[in-house]
């Protein structure tokens, strides 16, 4: 190995990677997007325990959590093929299967794997919204979605969004995983890069930066807008 | 890739990725002890007063925190022995990377959890202790740092789970844990049925973490009992 970095193709292929971020933002996105309300509404059936879908929530959160993210992806990875085919076969969907673009078992992956994490975030976020407030909330004429859109989720976010934020980080990092998918997002395309002249440190320097760079954004963002969002908590108090 | 299902491969897998399972354990295991002695030290900068190692300190937890595992990973694994251009590493034990790489990370989580867990104790605590005459160093470890680990417990099991699953990430680097040992046998058999080798696997990663998750809430639950006690008398 040669000493010393090879600083030209440093800089190349940092562009290289950074040409990566799209596909990776798309995924989280998409990923947040799905998650957000399925995590929020089956938090809420875990808390009224409602049944038959609050046992499901539990043992797939508890599923979720207690699996490596890169053994899910394979599972998605192997299994809907496998569910697909048969359902493929019977409307004569002219597609092959595995022809698919990789980002769609992605986008599955990961709004499963966000959907568990801000289940739990959701219900400890609800549990520390007093009941009072949604009764005060009735007791004034609002009704069910009314005492929920302006009352409880205002409140609910202010404590959640720390733990968004983590989510949301944590999610971009799990996108490096999208190599296993062949997906072409930072990892991978700073990867191919690097298999040129085998420059494997500068490449991951590059990819280290790019996430870097990424996830320090993401946080500021997610500190401003906690700052908008803390003069609810503010009249709360 | 074949088109059906045969639960047997399930079964057949389950011991023979069992039988990796101390590896797991040990790199784990390895990546806690040291990692949480880096995140001792880096707490210990992070409470202190010179302005530039809390820098460093935040700044090193930040840059961590940003870092998905594989990459750390590969940096590890290619950079180091750029560093050490000198010194011949390449009998090195894979594993040593592994543990390197999660010390470092598993650090950086534990120096918040111990940062945070000392700051929820009451400073009183502290100042009463030495005001019976405790020295600093009697009172830290016999008021403040029993007090503080119950606090920290909680979120040093949920670390420890984070840990054990993103070490299966090794495998990209050619450990073979239950991870490495599961591609393994996938590659072995021509990747056909490699959802129920995944299957296998994933229904040990679930059980393990379950049990750890139980064992730590059994933990918490005696020590909390044990500062009631102390709160009411």
């Amino acid at each position: 190995m040669s000493v010393g970095l090879d600083v030209p193709f440093l800089v190349k292929t940092f562009f290289v990677a950074l040409s990566g971020v799209p596909i990776a933002l798309l995924i989280t996105i998409v990923s947040l997007l799905i998650a957000l309300p399925l995590g929020f509404l089956l938090a809420l059936s875990r808390i009224n325990r409602i049944p038959v879908i609050s046992q499901l929530a539990r043992v797939y959160v508890s599923f979720v959590r207690g699996t490596p993210v890169i053994v899910q992806i394979f599972i998605i990875f192997t299994s809907v093929p496998l569910l697909l085919a048969p359902i493929f076969e019977k409307y004569h969907v002219k597609t092959s299967i595995y022809d698919i673009n990789p980002i769609w078992y992605a986008f599955i992956v990961f709004s499963l794997n966000t959907t568990a994490i801000l289940i739990e975030v959701f219900r400890s976020a609800i549990s520390t919204v007093s009941k009072g407030q949604l009764e005060a909330a009735y007791s004034v004429g609002l009704n069910n979605v009314q005492a929920f859109r302006r009352i409880l989720i205002p409140q609910i976010l202010v404590v959640a969004l720390p733990n968004i934020c983590t989510a949301t980080v944590n999610l971009i990092k799990a996108t490096s995983l999208g190599y296993a998918l062949s997906l072409r997002e930072i990892t991978l395309k700073a990867q191919v890069a690097a298999n040129v002249g085998y420059n494997f440190i500068e490449a991951y320097i590059d990819i280290f930066l790019v996430y870097l760079i990424l996830c320090s954004l993401v946080e500021t963002l997610f500190k401003l807008y906690e700052k908008r969002l803390r003069k609810y908590k503010a009249a709360a108090a | 890739m074949q088109t059906y299902f045969d639960s047997a491969y399930i079964w057949g897998a389950l011991p023979q990725l069992l039988s990796f399972l101390h590896v797991t354990f040990m790199v784990a295991g390895l990546s806690v002890l040291f990692g949480t002695i880096l995140g001792f030290i880096l707490a210990v900068m992070k409470l202190g007063t010179s302005k530039a190692s809390i820098k460093i300190a935040n700044g090193y937890t930040t840059i961590l925190r940003c870092t998905p595992s594989i990459v750390l990973l590969f940096l590890v694994y290619y950079g180091l022995p750029a560093i050490a251009s000198g010194t011949d590493l390449n009998h090195l034990d894979t594993s040593i990377y592994v543990v390197i790489t999660f010390s470092l990370q598993f650090g950086a989580i534990m120096s918040e959890v111990m940062r945070t867990a000392y700051e929820a104790i009451d400073r009183g605590q502290y100042e009463a202790a030495v005001s019976v005459g405790l020295s600093p160093a009697q009172a830290f470890r016999r008021i403040v740092l029993p007090q503080a680990s119950v606090v920290a417990l909680p979120n040093f099991g949920n670390s420890l789970l984070e840990l054990m699953k993103e070490g299966s990430l090794a495998y990209t680097i050619g450990l073979v844990d239950i991870m490495g040992k599961a591609s393994l046998i996938i590659s072995n058999n021509y990747n056909s049925h490699s959802l129920e080798i995944y299957l296998a696997l994933s229904l040990i990663y679930w059980v393990l973490s379950i049990l750890i998750e139980q064992f730590f809430s059994k933990l918490e639950k005696i020590f909390s009992k044990g500062k009631l006690v102390i709160k009411t008398t």
